[in-house]
C-alpha cells in the first residue's frame, strides 16, 4: 500500500481554505448591510504583504534561534543549558499582541513593530526546539564519530544535523505558525496584512471581508505547515523505502 | 581565577553603562508625545552613584563567585540598587512637572525599564543560587513590598504611570476581573472537552489532528471567523437573536480561546494516561486492587504532575489570548491596550499590558512549583 505524502492534508485544506476566500465564494456569507467583499486584487496584495513580512521575520527567527541553539548545544556552553528552558516559558508569557503593542510607542505604525514583535515572541521557542532536536541524537552516534576522527565541525554537519533533522524541520514549524499568526497580530499596529480585513471588518461589520481575511489567513498558515510537513518527509532518510 | 575577576569586571560594567548612557526619564508636554530624555546625572542627582555603585556590585558578585553568601550579598545589592533608583526616579519626576502645565507627563524611558528588567532578571538568579527554600518567592515579595511601600509613601505618584493609572482606576479592576472571567471561563470549557473526549476512545486520532490543527489557525483569523459565522448565522435567521445569541461579546472570545488551550490539556491528559507503566498495572491487579482502587491510587498520582503541566501551558495561553478579547467586545485588560493603540499613549498601553505580564508569569511560576512538587512527592 502506498503511504499518503506527509503534508498532503495540510495543503489541501489550505487550497480550499483560499478557494473560499475568493470574493463570489465570500459573497454568500453577509449579503445585506455593509458586507463589501474584497477584490482578487486587494486580496492578493495583502497576501502578498503578509507573506512577506512573515517571512522576513521567520529568517530573522531561524537565524538567531536556530544558531544560537547550536552554540548552546556545544559542550563548553553547558552549565547556561539549565536556564535556557526556564527563559522560554516565562518569554512566553508576554502574548504577542502586547510585544507588538509595546513596540508600537518606540517604532511607529506599521511593519516594524510587528517585526520586532514577531523576532521577540518567536526566538525562545525556536532555540529550545533546537536545543531539543540536537539533544535527541544519541550519544553513540556521536562517540562513533568522534572515534572514526571526524572533528567537531565534521560531527555537527554530517552526524548531528541530518540526525537532527525531523526535529528542527517540527520547530520551523511551530516557527512559521508563529510568524503567520503574529503578522496577522500586526495588522492591529496599522501593518497591512491579511489579518487588516478582519480588523477593519469588526471594526465596520463588513461581515465578507472579515470571512475572506480570516480564511486567507488561515489558508496560508496551512499552505506553509503543508510545504514544510512535505520537505521534512522528502528529508526522511528512510523515506524512498517506506514509499515502495 | 583571573578568568572569575574578568567576568565579574565585566558584569559588574554592564549595568553602570546601562543607566549612564541611556535616558532614565522623558519630559513630555503631554501624554501622547515621547517628549525630551533626561539623563542619569539629571535625572537621580545626590542619588546617583549609591544606585550605581549598588547597581555595579550585585551583577558583579555573582559573575565572580559562586558561593552562596556572596550571591545573598548581590541579592542585597540589587534590591537596594532597585529601591533607590526608583525613589530617585520618583523624586525628581515631582522635581520635574512641579511648575509645569497640568499634561506634563514625566515617564520611565528606556535606561529605567532596562536597568530595572537586567536588576530583576539578576535578583531572580541571585535568590536562586542562595537555595534557600523559598528564597524567590521572598525576592518577589521584597520586591512588590518595596514598590508598594513606595507608592504608598507617594514617591512614585509623578511618575506618568502611576498618573494615568489615577486617571483609570475603576476601570483597571474591572478589566483585570473580566481579563480573568474570559481565561477562566475558557479553560473550565477546555477542560470540560477534553474531559468528554477523552471518553470517546476510538477516535483518538482524529481528535488529536482536529485539535493540533487548530492550532495552525491563527488567533485572530479564528476570532473574526467565528464572529463572522455568528452573524451570517443570526442574519440567516434572526429569530436566534432571542435567545440571547450574540455575534459580538464574551461567547465567541471565550469559544475562540478554548479553542486554543485544547492541545496542551489533551497533550497533559495524554501523557497522564500513558505515566502508569504496563509493569505497575500489572503489580496492582496482583496485588488485587479493583480498577476505581488502581485508578485513585495509581493512575491519578503518577499522572497529576502531567495534567497540571497541560493545564499551566493552556492557562498560561489563555491569559495572553484573553488580551484579544477585547477586539470583539469582550472587554478584559486588551480593552486598555487597544485604547492606548488607538491613542498613540504609551502609558495606557504599559498599564494594560503590564497587568497581562505580570498575570501570566505569576500563574506560570506558580502552578510550575506545584508542578514540580508533584513530580517529587509521586516520582516514576
Amino acid at each position: 500500500m502506498r503511504r499518503i505524502p506527509p503534508g498532503l492534508g495540510p495543503l489541501l485544506l489550505g487550497l480550499g481554505l483560499a478557494v473560499a476566500s475568493h470574493p463570489a465564494v465570500a459573497a454568500f456569507f453577509g449579503q445585506e448591510g455593509a458586507s463589501r467583499p474584497l477584490t482578487v486584487g486587494r486580496l492578493a496584495e495583502l497576501a502578498l504583504n503578509h507573506v512577506t513580512l512573515a517571512a522576513t521575520g521567520l529568517a530573522v527567527v531561524t537565524l538567531l534561534g536556530v544558531g544560537l541553539g547550536l552554540i548552546a548545544t556545544r559542550a563548553r556552553f553547558a552549565p547556561f543549558r539549565g536556564s535556557i528552558d526556564t527563559l522560554a516559558a516565562f518569554a512566553q508569557a508576554v502574548p504577542p499582541v502586547v510585544v507588538v503593542a509595546l513596540a508600537l510607542p518606540v517604532l511607529g505604525f506599521g511593519g516594524p513593530p510587528t517585526l520586532l514583535a514577531l523576532t521577540a515572541y518567536g526566538i525562545m521557542p525556536t532555540l529550545r526546539g533546537t536545543v531539543g532536536a540536537l539533544d535527541a541524537v544519541s550519544v553513540e552516534a556521536r562517540q562513533s564519530a568522534q572515534a572514526i576522527g571526524l572533528t567537531p565541525a565534521q560531527i555537527l554537519a554530517y552526524v548531528e544535523l541530518p540526525l537532527a533533522a525531523p526535529g528542527l524541520i517540527e520547530t520551523l514549524r511551530t516557527a512559521l505558525i508563529l510568524a503567520v499568526s503574529v503578522t496577522a497580530v500586526g495588522a492591529l499596529a496599522g501593518a497591512s496584512t491579511l489579518g487588516t480585513p478582519i480588523v477593519a471588518g469588526l471594526q465596520n461589520q463588513n461581515i465578507a471581508a472579515m470571512f475572506q481575511g480570516a480564511l486567507a489567513t488561515a489558508a496560508l498558515a496551512f499552505l506553509g505547515d503543508g510545504l514544510l510537513l512535505a520537505i521534512g518527509g522528502w528529508l526522511q532518510p528512510d523515506h524512498r523505502l517506506a514509499a515502495v | 581565577m583571573t578568568a572569575r575577576l574578568l567576568a565579574g569586571l565585566s558584569a559588574a560594567v554592564l549595568l553602570p553603562a546601562v543607566l549612564l548612557l541611556l535616558p532614565l526619564l522623558n519630559v513630555a508636554p503631554n501624554r501622547l508625545v515621547t517628549g525630551a530624555p533626561v539623563m542619569a546625572a539629571d535625572a537621580l542627582g545626590a542619588w546617583l552613584w549609591p544606585a550605581v555603585a549598588l547597581a555595579a556590585l550585585g551583577p558583579g558578585l555573582l559573575a565572580a563567585s559562586r558561593g552562596r553568601t556572596a550571591a545573598g550579598l548581590a541579592g542585597f545589592a540589587c534590591l537596594g540598587a532597585f529601591a533607590l533608583l526608583l525613589a530617585g526616579l520618583g523624586a525628581d519626576a515631582t522635581d520635574l512637572i512641579a511648575g509645569k502645565p497640568f499634561p506634563t507627563r514625566a515617564r520611565l524611558a528606556s535606561g529605567a525599564w532596562a536597568g530595572g528588567f537586567v536588576l530583576i532578571v539578576t535578583l531572580a538568579v541571585a535568590a536562586r543560587r542562595t537555595r534557600l527554600p523559598g528564597g524567590g518567592v521572598t525576592a518577589a515579595a521584597v520586591v512588590a513590598g518595596a514598590i508598594g511601600c513606595l507608592w504608598m509613601a507617594g514617591a512614585l505618584d509623578a511618575l506618568s504611570l502611576a498618573v494615568e493609572l489615577r486617571a483609570r482606576s475603576d476601570t483597571l479592576g474591572a478589566a483585570i476581573g473580566e481579563h480573568l472571567v474570559l481565561a477562566l471561563g475558557a479553560l473550565l470549557l477546555a477542560a470540560g472537552l477534553t474531559g468528554g473526549l477523552a471518553l470517546w476512545r476510538r477516535g483518538r486520532g482524529v481528535v488529536e489532528l482536529t485539535v493540533s490543527g487548530v492550532q495552525v489557525v491563527p488567533a485572530v483569523a479564528l476570532l473574526g471567523a467565528l464572529v463572522a459565522a455568528v452573524s451570517a448565522l443570526l442574519s440567516a435567521a434572526p429569530l436566534l437573536r432571542g435567545y440571547g445569541l450574540s455575534a459580538l461579546g464574551s461567547a465567541p472570545a471565550v469559544t475562540g480561546i478554548a479553542a486554543y488551550l485544547l492541545l496542551p490539556l489533551w497533550r497533559g491528559q495524554q501523557a497522564a494516561r500513558r505515566a502508569a507503566g504496563p509493569g505497575q498495572h500489572d503489580a496492582a491487579r496482583a496485588l488485587g486492587l479493583t480498577h476505581r482502587q488502581i485508578l485513585v491510587t495509581i493512575r491519578l498520582p503518577l499522572g497529576a504532575p502531567d495534567l497540571l503541566g497541560g493545564l499551566r501551558v493552556a492557562a498560561v495561553q489563555a491569559l495572553g489570548l484573553a488580551t484579544l478579547g477585547a477586539l470583539v467586545g469582550a472587554g478584559g485588560l486588551g480593552t486598555l491596550v487597544f485604547d492606548g493603540m488607538a491613542q498613540f499613549a504609551p502609558d495606557l498601553i504599559l498599564l494594560g499590558a503590564l497587568p497581562v505580564i505580570l498575570l501570566s508569569l505569576t500563574v506560570e511560576a506558580a502552578l510550575g512549583r506545584l508542578e514540580a512538587a508533584l513530580r517529587r512527592r509521586w516520582p516514576r
